[in-house]
């Protein structure tokens, strides 16, 4: 958890505005680091988590994590993290000798044009569980959190734009409007921007859809003057609705360096190692 | 500029709905949520004690509600199709494959039995997803010549459909306003075209803010220079500020055209070398007679 970026977005684990939809994407650039950072945020919020890994191993994220201060097979066992490792999971699906405790979540992977319902029904087991039943043994967990890293690794599997975004869409509805619990995913676009519209299918399209569902957007780039040591890139926040103190911020611009436990942000053009 | 500019704003004049039995479209992209002019719409139709119906898709019925005053919901209907479009979980009462023209009648005249409503689509894009684009524009069309709605008023995210689709859901709308983000803080551009019944298309440009209690505010028209300067500054002249000049005026171009070059061989000046004035040295010469001078070799006396 980095707590310049709580400052910046106005929240922290003991006050944070539930039933948000927050796209994280980037472009040219890593913007994982801001998963690392909600992954962190939410468990220190004691809120019920449910991670949808795509892209890295639970050991990895659970090295990162504990650097932050969290330890995810702590939340693990408290029953406060639920973990679908879709590297493993992925593989189960294509050789199912190994009797697991048998949920379909990636099941679309045998035929992806037939959608992400089922992808949508584990995130949704896994989230109602936690505010509908409350185990004498378990302890009582906040609003429920969807994260996924990332989501554009769905187009790779052979998954539809339009087909993630009904996954989303039904992920909104179920932990934001209905739960009050929030929702995080990164999308990845690896083109220019002034690319055409001549590929439709595709992450460009996916990250505009999302961004239409979504009520804030972290923006991660590259610094358009190329790399530089001690500026990493840029963020672009954008808030959709208004803030609460009626203000109405729609925009701005950070630039950032990530260190090896935290990340500092800076107006443009006042890092320290240029002033 | 097609047709005479208007006297009053078109944009305020679409928000008091004049036009009945229309359809109006509002586009817009990732840069600039449409919702908020959308919300404007809703308020002012509730304002002008209509009945209004809300297909919401893409917003839930809280989000939708916010910042509209309470004691106006007796007449917004909003009809839930945000919850389970798909019907996932199995308790949806509108799912996205029942939008047809009768589904929607019929939804209308559940509540509204008497006089013709407005009908709010929010958003198109979440139909179009899931509809083929002719089966939605037939749709429409069918709403539109039904009678049992008043007006028609559709969200669309233009960016997130090809350019053919796009314009084919225009060509139905008799108004498309398109938003967009102004230059500064709270500010939007809306673009509007309007079709008359006779066939008139009237364009217009605006800069608007929508204030906390969703009343739309129009700054300025096009003609305002404050907006030209945003427009220049897209494409900037890189001959505006130059130390030089580049063009020159018509004298200047007479006195350019006068000067003669320095070493360019001109008439005058090859006869005034030839025939240099009196006063100037000449050489003249003359052969001695023991001047073997042959013409044929004139190299001969030369010992190689």
């Amino acid at each position: 958890m980095f707590t310049e970026l709580n400052s910046i977005l106005n929240t922290s684990p003991e006050s944070f505005t539930p039933g948000e939809f927050i796209l994280l994407s980037d472009r040219q650039s890593d913007a994982s680091f801001l998963i690392h950072h909600f992954l962190s945020f939410y468990l220190k919020a004691r809120c019920k988590v449910c991670f949808v890994a795509l892209v890295q191993s639970f050991s990895h994220y659970h090295a990162v994590s504990q650097r932050l201060g969290v330890s995810l097979t702590q939340a693990k066992e408290k029953g406060q993290l639920i973990f679908l490792e879709g590297l493993k999971e992925s593989l189960s699906v294509f050789l199912p000798q190994e009797e697991n405790a048998g949920h379909q979540a990636m099941s679309f992977l045998r035929d992806p044009a037939a959608g992400l319902r089922s992808l949508y029904e584990f995130v949704q087991s896994s989230v109602v569980e936690s505010s509908g039943g409350g185990g004498a043994s378990a302890e009582q967990w906040g609003p429920p959190v969807l994260l996924m890293d990332d989501v554009s690794v769905l187009l790779s599997l052979g998954v539809r734009v339009g087909a993630v975004l009904d996954f989303s869409h039904y992920c909104r509805t179920t932990v934001c409007s209905q739960l009050q619990g929030n929702v995080v995913m990164l999308v990845r676009c690896d083109g220019e921007a002034e690319e055409d519209d001549a590929d439709d299918e595709g992450s460009e399209q996916l990250m505009r859809g999302l961004t239409h569902q979504s009520c804030l957007t972290l923006h991660v780039q590259g610094l358009p003057t190329g790399y530089c040591r001690d500026i990493h890139g840029q963020v672009e926040f954008c808030w959709k609705k208004r803030q609460s103190d009626g203000q109405h911020a729609p925009k701005k611009v950070f630039q950032f360096k990530v260190h090896d436990k935290g990340v500092s942000f800076f107006a443009r053009g006042t890092s320290r190692a240029v002033l | 500029m097609l047709g005479n500019a208007p006297s009053f704003t078109m944009l305020s004049e679409l928000l008091q709905g004049t036009d009945v039995g229309g359809f109006l479209l509002i586009q817009d992209s990732c840069s600039y949520s449409g919702r908020h002019l959308l919300k404007s719409f809703i308020d002012a139709a509730l304002n002008r004690e209509e009945v209004v119906h809300v297909l919401g898709l893409d917003v839930s019925e809280e989000e939708l509600k916010e910042g509209l005053k309470s004691f106006v919901f007796q007449r917004l209907h909003f009809h839930d199709a945000y919850a389970d479009p798909l019907g996932w979980t199995d308790n949806s009462p509108f799912t996205v494959h029942q939008f047809s023209s009768s589904r929607l009648t019929e939804l209308l005249k559940q509540t509204a039995p008497s006089k013709p409503a407005t009908l709010v689509i929010d958003s198109l894009s979440w139909v179009l997803r899931h509809i083929s684009p002719t089966a939605v524009c037939h749709t429409l069309q069918q709403l539109k010549k039904g009678g049992a709605v008043r007006t028609i008023i559709g969200l669309l995210h233009e960016d997130m459909h090809s350019r053919g689709i796009v314009g084919s859901v225009c060509r139905l709308a008799t108004s498309v306003i398109t938003v967009e983000p102004g230059t500064k803080g709270e500010e939007a551009l809306a673009k509007i075209t309007k079709r008359s019944k006779s066939g008139k298309v009237t364009q217009d440009e605006q800069i608007f803010s929508i204030r906390k209690d969703l009343t739309v505010t129009v700054l300025s028209k096009p003609t305002n220079p404050g907006h030209k300067r945003s427009t220049t500054e897209e494409q900037v002249d890189p001959t505006a500020n130059l130390t030089f000049n580049l063009r020159l005026t018509d004298a200047e171009r007479e006195a350019k055209e006068k000067l003669a070059l320095p070493f360019v061989f001109s008439k005058e000046k090859k006869t005034a070398l030839l025939h240099s004035g009196p006063g100037s040295g000449k050489i003249l010469y003359e052969p001695d007679a023991s001047d073997d001078y042959d013409q044929e070799d004139p190299d001969d006396d030369l010992d190689v």
